[in-house]
């Protein structure tokens, strides 16, 4: 039996076990869908808005759910190194990578269904995306990317502080990263000086552009390479440092 | 009084290298030193453990017993030396050690939201079982242990702290190891839990083949289940032999003296110095140890009456791994058993 697969596998059941830690986040995103499209839905009123104000808001409530499903990974690393169990994990011949993917990719799936769940709830509720399935599988893959750039920082946390209280503050980079952005209109329409430097410095602005392109404007290669080449970078980095950390973490001292 | 000067432990290796089926089931521990910063927690220690031995590791906190443990598992790095487990290198073969170890840590948890059957096949498969192995190996195993009649979906948070030592040498046992390391197995266990790990201890043993390095508290554990017995203190080992060879020793036979205070029995030691040179100040007063007690006696009695220091009792007795220990570190298990938990001794079972 391979060790990444009993690891993966593992994590699921762990999360899936603990609901408490999936629904509020999941309620979250489903709370910004409703909230703000019923709320904000007459920015799409506005002159020089393209598309429906729906397709502006999804992304948000589905970075909203990446990250919160991507968070997952470092509070399953913490859970572990509290309880003592990643010590017993060490001394099993297991892969050391296999310690740190096998929370990764069970977040990823928790992730992914999170995001899926979105969208469907989009559709039910008039959603139509621009760039058709195809568009909408695309949004799904930059949901998941992000999330795991995401995931790659609170296992970098984790493993770093090896404390919850520690990591879960990590994870407040959220509210910058979703709300310090053209999260609720569009950026020509942030009068703000400082939150316009804000949102032009946060990646998630550019994966809000993508994504929004998608759905609401049609085929862009503009916006989808940028995003694509922010969160590719985002990733990279965040990737590298949990990379990093987990070799230090189950590396002897 | 002097301190005790530790007995010789340079003991030729036994020829047992070999278990039955050949396979070297042996410790080898040589010039074994780990520094934490400006301390040095191991200093040179020198072991042969053979094959099928089931050897004591006795120490008071912090001496280095749980630092040893480590580094023989290769979850800690040496500073100096090296060690073999069942033959590989913990330097460097980590892996293949992994693989012929059993492990259960006293500081190294169980996930509290598995079952304890999810656990144990998971930790099988881990070593490489298939899913149908590990699911037999699972099914042996909770027998073995006793925790076959538990609620299958009890989750592991729920079991109690001797469950949880079960279930953990349970999964120590997995991958029927060639050696199996029990850090104080049973601390914090009822008498009832603990005479349950020593039979399993001594049918793993004496069935398998196991060699079980084994670290404790207890004299009496050390002493009922341990071929052999070694005392660390200061990272040092002070004393290594059977536990009747480390007894006979001191002597055959220990005077015990109780006064009515311990200035008095710190007076009397002094008073002491001719007729009883080999003496240690314990928790009930001094003990004294001899060949024949009986004839010692009488001048003893003399010696604390020039020195006016009354005496309460005087009891003859055979000396037990306590007088060991208490010889070797000049202090004495029991103050050790009650001392605050630290890291190498936890009360609490995670």
């Amino acid at each position: 039996m391979n060790d990444f697969f009993v690891m993966i596998r593992r994590s699921l059941v762990g999360f899936l076990r603990q609901p408490a830690a999936l629904i509020p986040s999941f309620a979250i995103s489903v709370f910004f869908l409703f909230v703000y499209n019923g709320g904000l839905g007459s920015v799409a009123k506005l002159p020089g808005f393209q598309g429906s104000y729906l397709g502006f808001i999804i992304p948000v409530s589905i970075a909203s759910a990446a990250i919160s499903g991507a968070g997952l990974a470092g509070q399953a690393l913490i859970r572990d190194i509290d309880s003592g169990y990643f010590t017993k994990l060490l001394l099993t011949p297991t892969r050391r990578l296999a310690l740190v993917w096998g929370p990764m990719v069970a977040a990823a799936v928790i992730l992914v269904a999170q995001v899926v769940a979105i969208v469907v709830i989009g559709l039910l509720m008039g959603l139509r995306s621009a760039t058709g399935v195809a568009g909408l599988a695309l949004v799904i893959g930059f949901a998941f990317l992000w999330g795991m750039a995401f995931a790659g920082f609170t296992v970098y946390f984790a493993l770093r502080t090896k404390n919850a209280a520690a990591a879960q503050a990590a994870t407040f980079i959220f509210f910058p990263l979703i709300f310090l952005s053209t999260t609720f209109v569009p950026l020509k329409y942030i009068s703000a000086g400082w939150l316009k430097v804000a949102a032009a410095i946060n990646p998630t602005t550019y994966v809000f552009a993508a994504m929004r392109s998608l759905l609401n404007e049609g085929w862009k290669a503009g916006p989808l390479l940028v995003g694509l080449a922010v969160t590719v970078a985002f990733a990279t980095v965040t990737g590298a440092l949990a990379l990093y950390q987990a070799r230090k973490a189950t590396q002897l001292t | 009084m002097t301190r005790a000067t530790a007995p010789a432990h340079t003991q030729a290796m036994p020829d047992t290298v070999h278990a039955r089926d050949g396979s070297d089931r042996s410790i080898v521990v040589e010039r074994l030193t780990r520094d934490f910063g400006e301390l040095r927690a191991v200093d040179g220690v020198d072991l042969q453990i053979p094959s099928g031995e089931i050897f004591g590791f006795l120490g008071p906190n912090g001496a280095g017993k749980s630092t040893l443990v480590k580094m023989l598992t290769t979850i800690l790095k040496p500073t100096a030396g090296s060690a073999t487990v069942a033959g590989l290198d913990i330097s460097r073969q980590q892996g293949k050690v992994r693989q012929a170890i059993g492990v259960a840590l006293q500081d190294v948890g169980l996930d509290p939201i598995m079952t304890a059957r999810e656990l144990l096949v998971m930790q099988a498969q881990l070593f490489g079982a298939s899913t149908s192995a590990a699911r037999q190996t699972a099914t042996r195993l909770l027998e073995t242990v006793g925790l076959d009649d538990v609620d299958p979906k009890k989750r592991v948070g729920e079991f109690s702290g001797g469950m949880k030592r079960r279930l953990d040498l349970a999964l120590a046992l997995a991958h029927d190891p060639l050696v199996l390391f029990l850090d104080e197995p049973t601390t914090g266990l009822d008498p009832a839990s603990r005479m349950a790990i020593w039979d399993e201890v001594r049918r793993l043993n004496a069935e398998r083949g196991m060699t079980i390095f084994l670290t404790t508290q207890y004299l009496e554990e050390a002493d009922k289940l341990a071929d052999r017995v070694a005392i660390i203190n200061h990272g040092r080992i002070v004393a290594l032999g059977t536990p009747s060879e480390l007894k006979r020793d001191l002597g055959e036979e220990v005077v015990e003296l109780s006064f009515d205070s311990p200035d008095h029995a710190e007076q009397a030691a002094a008073a002491l110095a001719d007729a009883a040179p080999e003496c240690r100040l314990g928790d009930s007063g001094l003990r004294c140890y001899f060949a024949v007690a009986a004839h010692e006696v009488p001048a003893i009695v003399r010696a604390l009456d020039q020195a006016g220091i009354p005496l309460r009792g005087l009891t003859i007795a055979r000396p037990s791994l306590d007088d060991v220990f208490l010889r070797a570190t000049g202090e004495t298990m029991a103050e050790e058993a009650s001392a605050p938990p630290d890291d190498e001794q936890t009360e609490e079972v995670r």
